[in-house]
This record gives C-alpha cells, structure tokens and sequence, in this order.
C-alpha cells in the first residue's frame, strides 16, 4: 500500500475549495491504489493517467480499468487543468473507446472519391501506399505541393512528417479558425499572445465582462471552475450576447446586442470612461502609450451613439462601464475566444485590450494573472533540416508580417489549394480535423480536395474528409497511446503525462508510430524518437522519474507568483516597442494598419434573412463528438436551430417544428426549431458540428446543419484569420 | 458486503447557483453505471422566467432520486425490491425486482425508469458501493462547478452538514422538492 504523499501545504488548498475536499481526498486514496482501510483492494482492477482528448483543454484524467476493460475515467485531483473534474465530454470518453462506429484498419479507396468504397488494408501496405504516392508527387511537383491540417495533442507528429518531407505548408489550424485574431490583437497592444488557456484570473475577480466568449457552453473545465468560483463569491458579471445562453443564466446584467455591433458597445463604455475619468489613472499615465491620442480618437463613440448602433439602452451602457471601473483593477474584460466574426478581428480586439487597459488589471488578482511556466531542457522529438520554399498561404509574408509561420493560415492555404494558384498544391494530410466542417465554405473545401491528388487521413472516426480521403489512417485514441509529454502554464506551471489503459481496441496505432513509419517508408533517415524514449529524456531533465508520473500523473512545478504586479515584485512590463501597453500600436502604424482601432459597420441581412450565428454546446466539442451515443442522448439526437419568436411567426415556424437553413438554393436537413423571446430577431444561432455527410457516423449522419455549408470565409487583413458570421440565411419549414 | 451503517444517513445537496448544466453528472452517473444509452438515473432541467418579466432569467434543476424517508415506491413494491436501508438509502434489490414497474409512476420526483437492459426498475443510489469504499458518487466527484456536495448528515463534520449550516447560518434559501407530499426528502436545494 502506497503512503499518502499529500503535503500538508496542499491538504490546506483542498479544503480550502467548498465541497471539494473529501472529494479530493477519496479520489487521491482511489488514484493511488491507497484505499481506506474498510475496503479491500479490488482484484483486476488498476489505473492508467492521462489527459483528456474529448477537447484541447487537456484536463488530467485517471482511468479506471476493470479486468482489461476501461470502465470509467476521473479528474486528476491535484491537475491544475482541471482539479478532478470533468465534464459531461470527458465522461463519455469510454463511449468512443468501445465505439463499434470507429476506424478499425487502415483503408485505401477503392472507387471514386466520394463513394465510400474503401477496401481494408494493412499497415504495411497502407504505409507503402503513402510513401510511394508521397515521393511521385514530390517529384512531380516539389515538396512544397504537401500540406498539412493538424489539432490535438498528436498534431506535431504529422507536422514533422510535412516538414521532413521538405513543405512549409503546415497548419494548425485553431490558429485562423479560432484564436488567431485575437492572439494578434493582444500581442499588437500588450506584446504579448493570450495563449489557448486564457489567464483571465475569474476566481479573485470582482468584475467580470464577458463578449465572445460563452465560458460556460464552450466549456474548458479550469476556466469554466474559476468563473464558477467567481461566481460564487460575487463577482458582478456582464454579459454580451445577441442570445441568453446559460452564461447569461449566471450573469448580473445581460445585454442583447444586435449582432455585429460589439466594437460599438466596447468603445462608447470606453469613451464614457475616459470623459468622466473614472478610469486607473496610476496604470494609464504610467504603464501606457498613446493615451492622449486615443483619447481624442474615440471622443466621437458617444454613448449616445453606442446606443443606437448596439440597440442597448444608454443607462445599460454606462452601468457596464461603472462596475468595471469600481472593481478596476480587479476586473477584466475577458480577451474572448474564437473571435473569428465579422473579419475585422484583430481590431476588434485591440478595443478589448484598450478597455482593459484603462482598469490597470494588468498581473494582479482579479484580472489578467501572469502565466506561470517553468523551463526545462526539453527533448527533440525528431531533427531535421526547415524546409525553404515559401509558404503558400502568406503567413509570415510581406501580406501578413504578423501571420505565425509556424501556424500558418488554415483558411487561405485551403483557399490556395481549391485554386491552385501560388503553386501545385496537390498532396493534403489531415491529422484529428475535419476542413469540411472547419472552414469558412463547404464549397471551396470539397473544390480543394478535388484537386488533391493524394489525399491521406489520420483520425479516430470516419469523418466527413476521412470519406474523401485516398488513405485513411486509423489512430488508437487518447486512452490507447502514449503520448510525448506535455508542459502547460496557468497559475501553476505542470507537465502532464499519458499511458495506454488498455491495448488498441482495434489494428489502430499513435499519430507518432504512425509518422515515424511513415517517414521511413518514404526513405527519409527516421530520426523520429519512440515516444516513450522521448518521455523518458523529458522526466530526466525535468528530475522526476516515469513512477511517479504513473502515480500522479501531473507534476506541478515550483510555484512562482501569477501576480506579480500586485505582490510587488515587479512593475508591469510589456514586450511592444515602446515597453508600455499600447493604446496606439507602433507596430500597426510600422507595418500601415490604423494605430488605433475605430468602428467599422459590418454588413447586414437583408430584410428576410438572418445573420446565421454558431457556437458550442456544453457536451460536444467542434465536429468531433457529434456521434457518442452517450452524449447525444443529453439532447435526444436533436439539433437546434434558435430563432427569436416575432420572425418565427411570421415564417409560420413553431417550437419544435422541423426546419431548414438555406443559403443561394442550398437546404440544410432538418434542425428542431427553437422558438424564444431571448435571441436577436436579426439572427438564427445553430450549435457547431452537425449536419455529417459522411455514411461511417451511422448514429448522426444527415442530422441537423453542417455550419460550414452557411458562415462567410473573409480574412482578417492584419492576422490572415478567418472570419465566419457575416453568412446570411434564410429558413423554411421542413 | 456494503450492508447499511446505521449510524449513518447519507443525504446531497445542490448548491444550485454553482450549477451551470453542464451535464457532467448524467454522462458520468451513466459511465458508473453502465446505464442503457437513452437512460439516465440524474437530470438537470432549464427554466426560463416568461418572457413579460423584466429581466431575463434562466435557472437549473438537478434532480434524482430524492431517498425519501417515507418513499412511495417502498410502499408500492409488492416483492420488497425497493426498500429503505438504514443508511437512509433507497435501493432496489434486482434479485427481487420483478420488473411490474409498479413504483415507476408512484415515484413523484420521475426519478425511476425501466431498465430495458436488466428487465427492472432503476434509479439512483447514492452510488453504492462507491460511498462505502470512501468515495463520493461519481455525479460529485465529477461536478466541475461543485454544485453537489454529499455525505452523512448525522456526522457534523461531513461536507453536506457544513454546507446545510453554512446555508442556515447565511439565510440562504433551502428547500426539498414536493415537501407538501410529505415524502421527507434526503435531497436539499441550496440557492443564496
């Protein structure tokens, strides 16, 4: 029996946390096989860690296997990702484990494409396959001609692949599709990215606004926990939304705003702010550049104005402002998160910045915190020589300077793909994403894969691009692989580790067995590390060993503060080029974007149409979990379409009453729609990642709306990421 | 091997400001369980204030099986499959049930549905055995938003009687489902 090793230090924390701590404790006992003495160790039982793939926020995850059998999986009580809990998606892991929907073996097609014949084949021969088409084309066209869309915690080894084979052309594509234009924005006014794991500081927050960002549908447990616990201790949250979601259910003031119009809001609050000067003086004239010029820049968003552009009352306005300013510092204006609208986004979110920077929030409780990471001598997964042709979608181009090479833009390269038009693109690896569902237009994804000559998948499900594919490669999921470690900043830095709790289920194999066979069927020297070889480089540099790892699972870091500013240890500092947080960006002004952001309209519907508007439930992630059965019982298969009650009536449309979007004579399948007072008339709100095409998701195929056959696909000038809610519909009854 | 301690009586509560519907607990519940797909033993409800009232609001209801102290589906039981245990647990013993579905429609809380799976009637136990090898249900352990805590409200020290003392010592608002019934429910609702 194993010896307790909670610290005392952590004992404290976890009482500290309402109804948590007998919680914590038991699940500890649980993890690590030291259970209470009135229980006996149950026969064929063990435990497996790992970290969640139902979504990308990698919450901690042991798993319970029974006789060889995974039978339930539980939080990490001590992972900073998710202190022991998970949500309804985690929970349903064991679902897609045992999934008899999965792909079994490797597939080749064996008809037209589209057709859905594909004949089993081994690995061998699957990876033959690959290799030999991968070298003709290569030949044929360059290497540049590969490209690759990649998400989830394998993404890189395909990455690598890419890159090996000589092609620039590299995505991940959360980048374009997601965070980019905010990631930008924030770099443009603070100098440095938000990061995917927002350090907004929700459980110490007295003010919270939130606007782009559904924290508790588009659920990460870690934020979603501290915003709860923000909550709980009386935060005043605000709440901006053309649609009550159950963020608004939690909120003190909810305002609907007509859609499109959110720059407006922020910068008539702005100005309100700075004319009466309730804003933090001591940060504005200290730690802050262009304060006068913008100033008189935004003098002429009057409240007055915002009000008649955002069709919220002036009074709602002002008192958004006001508790911002009474809680400042210890406030934020939350960053926002797939803030990928209207196509003006990296502006858009240089006015979020601004609104932050005058409540001085800047690494103090409350506000936005400090990442706290750590630095260890981490390994190389594999060498190899960059590649040197451009990319071909223009990131990091003299178009788009600020573009990331290194993520690359998702939506332009599919664009320069459809088109062909920089050069040949005409070898696409797809690694855990589904561009059918991701992009901007259905239409210019299914033109651009007509025009791949070799089109080869690695996923877990049949999905609609496996179904197009040449090749399908079948990937053991998260609970059937190792995985290189991974290292996370939030309050805390930590690493995190994974292990197989049982054996492939089926002839599947981990996204880095998979690349590094493939890189040697291809004939490159294979430098590529087995993975636990890399592991173990890791736990060496980092002094831990892999036991205790399999113990815990995580391994938290020493502590440094993510306050810093307010525990006196520093006075804030930003990475921009005038050492201060910039309310006139130097960069925008060096590389000619407006220096400050002002208020641009964004189109509108017309009369008969809707701005179609798309987003997250709480219990399915993107397009990935659509098929669980488990999860899908949560909505009894239904897919909603919401649309406000006046305009349902006058379509005839009533609750519960099946539907279609359509858009230039395209018809969605039926959605259920949703009749109620509390979304905008001028829009409909679908939840992303239905509407499945392909015949290999047999519980969900032709349920529902593909998102995708309906947003706009514009570009962001200044960070080359998409932009998707200025796609206008119209509905009819099914 | 997990007969009743009688010096106990388990009993949850639903801080429910602190529920966001996230619906972990019913996929969680299920995991444990293995309950048949469409099935689930606890549910979250939404409701909406009517649209007339000023100000938009939206609440959550957690709900399960109460384990009433005078629990209509015992009374109804002809074989005695459902029974009260001394823990304050109401369980459904499947060697005995016999699948007449009896107390189904008796249950006022919709707690209990027919597993089609096993042939009986099915519900929420408080998660035995978890609860007596020294772990939470896994609808708590799971809850991301800690809106549930449980435990012994015989013992002054457990989580559920700090959070029942926290709550009355605060005025917060507590409340059980249908008390006009007179059913004695073991499941509280905590709203500040």
């Amino acid at each position: 029996m194993t010896k307790c090793r909670i610290s005392r230090r952590r004992f404290i924390q976890g009482t500290a946390s309402v109804g948590a701590a007998l919680a914590s404790m038991s699940s500890f006992r649980l993890l690590t096989g030291s259970s209470p003495a009135s229980a006996e160790p149950q026969q064929g039982v063990t435990y497996a860690q790992n970290w969640c793939e139902m979504c990308f926020w990698k919450c901690g995850l042991t798993a319970k296997v029974v006789d060889g059998k995974v039978k339930k999986l539980e939080g990490q009580p001590d992972c900073p990702s998710n202190y022991g809990k998970l949500c309804a998606k985690g929970n349903a892991g064991v679902f897609q484990l045992y999934d008899p929907d999965r792909l079994k073996t490797p597939l080749i097609r064996d008809g037209e494409r589209g057709s859905g014949k594909f004949r089993k084949a081994t690995w061998e021969e699957a990876l033959t396959y690959v290799a030999q088409k991968t070298n003709e084309l290569k030949e044929k066209y360059g290497p540049e001609t590969f490209s690759i869309f990649a998400h989830g915690s394998g993404e890189h080894s395909f990455v690598e692949l890419v890159e090996i084979i000589g092609s620039p052309n590299y995505c991940i594509p959360s980048y374009a599709q997601c965070t980019g234009s905010r990631d930008i924005g924030w770099a443009l006014s603070y100098g440095k990215a938000v990061g995917g794991k927002e350090p907004v500081d929700s459980q110490n927050s007295k003010c919270i606004m939130l606007l782009g960002r559904n924290i508790v549908e588009a659920l990460h447990v870690g934020e979603m926990q501290d915003f709860v616990e923000g909550v709980a201790k009386g935060a005043h949250v605000i709440y901006v939304d053309p649609r009550f979601t159950k963020t608004a259910a939690k909120a003190n003031q909810y305002m609907m705003i007509k859609p499109g119009t959110d720059s407006a809001l922020l910068l008539g609050m702005i100005n309100y702010i700075i004319e009466k000067e309730i804003y933090n003086k001591n940060f504005v004239d200290g730690y802050t550049h262009g304060f006068d010029l913008f100033k008189e820049h935004v003098a002429e968003y009057t409240v007055e104005w915002a009000s008649q552009i955002t069709e919220i009352p002036q009074t709602e306005i002002i008192k958004a402002a006001e508790k911002l300013c009474e809680a400042a510092p210890h406030c934020y204006i939350h960053p926002g998160r797939r803030l990928t609208r209207y196509g003006n986004d990296t502006q858009f979110t240089r006015i979020v910045a601004c609104l932050n920077m005058l409540m001085g929030n800047w690494e103090v409780r409350g506000g936005i915190y400090r990442t706290v990471g750590f630095k260890y001598d981490a390994p190389h997964m594999v060498h190899f020589d960059k590649p040197y042709a451009d990319r071909a979608d223009g990131a990091g181009s003299e178009e788009f300077p600020l573009g990331p090479k290194n993520l690359g833009f998702a939506n332009k390269l599919m664009e320069h793909i459809a088109n062909q038009d920089v050069y040949p693109l005409k070898g696409m690896f797809v690694y855990g994403c589904n561009p059918l569902h991701h992009h901007g237009s259905t239409e210019m994804v299914k033109k651009a894969l007509e025009n791949t000559e070799l089109l080869v998948t690695c996923e877990i499900y049949m999905t609609d691009t496996a179904w197009l594919s040449d090749v399908i490669l079948p990937e053991s999921t998260y609970l059937e692989r190792y995985d290189p470690v991974i290292s996370t900043g939030r309050r805390k830095g930590y690493i995190q580790f994974r292990e197989p709790a049982v054996n492939p289920v089926f002839d599947t194999k981990g996204g880095w067995e998979i690349a590094a066979q493939l890189s040697a069927a291809m004939g490159h020297e294979n430098e590529f590390l087995d993975v636990r070889e890399y592991n173990r480089l890791a736990f060496e540099a980092l002094g831990i060993t892999e036991e205790y790892m399999k113990k815990h699972g995580v391994w938290v870091a020493n502590e440094s503060t993510p306050y810093p500013v307010e525990d006196g240890e520093e006075e804030p500092s930003f990475r921009t080029p005038s050492g201060k947080a910039e309310f006139y960006s130097n960069l925008c002004e060096h590389f000619s974007y407006p220096p400050m952001p002002s208020y641009e309209e964004n189109p509108v519907p017309a009369e008969d149409e809707f701005r179609f508007l798309f987003g997250r439930l709480s219990f399915h992630t993107h397009a990935r979990t659509q098929n669980n059965a488990w999860l899908l019982a949560l909505h009894k298969s239904e897919v909603p379409l919401w649309i406000h009650t006046d305009r349902a009536k006058a379509l005839g449309i009533k609750d519960g009453m099946q539907v279609r979007l359509v858009k230039e004579g395209f018809k969605s399948n039926p959605c259920t729609a949703r009749v109620v007072d509390y979304i905008h008339p001028q829009a409909v709100f679908l939840p992303y990642g239905f509407g499945h095409e392909t015949k290999g998701l047999t519980r969900i195929t032709g349920k529902g709306a593909r998102t995708s056959d309906f947003t706009s696909n514009l570009t962001d000038p200044i960070s080359g990421a998409a932009g998707f809610h200025n796609g206008f519909v119209k509905l009819e009854i099914a | 091997m997990y007969s009743a301690d009688k010096t106990k009586k388990f009993a949850m509560a639903y801080i429910v400001d602190r529920c966001v519907d996230c619906k972990a607990c019913m996929v969680a519940c299920k995991a444990e369980w293995q309950i048949p797909d469409n099935d689930f033993r606890t549910h979250i409800d939404t409701g909406i204030a009517p649209a007339a009232t000023e100000r938009l609001s939206m609440h959550f209801l957690p709900h399960q099986c109460n384990h009433c102290d005078d629990a209509p589906c015992v009374t109804v039981c002809p074989t005695k499959a459902s029974h009260k245990r001394a823990d304050g647990v109401v369980d459904i013993d499947n060697r005995k049930c016999v699948g007449c579905r009896y107390c189904i429609p008796s249950c006022p809380y919709n707690a209990r549905f027919f597993n089609n799976q096993l042939g009986v009637a099915d519900k929420c136990t408080f998660c035995l055995p978890r609860i007596y090898d020294g772990l939470m249900p896994a609808c708590v352990t799971t809850c991301p938003g800690r809106a549930r805590v449980f435990g012994d409200i015989n013992d002054p020290e457990s989580e559920i009687s700090k959070a029942l003392k926290d709550a009355a010592d605060n005025r917060y608002r507590v409340w059980t489902l249908r008390k006009d019934l007179g059913t004695e429910p073991n499941i509280y609702y905590i709203q500040k």
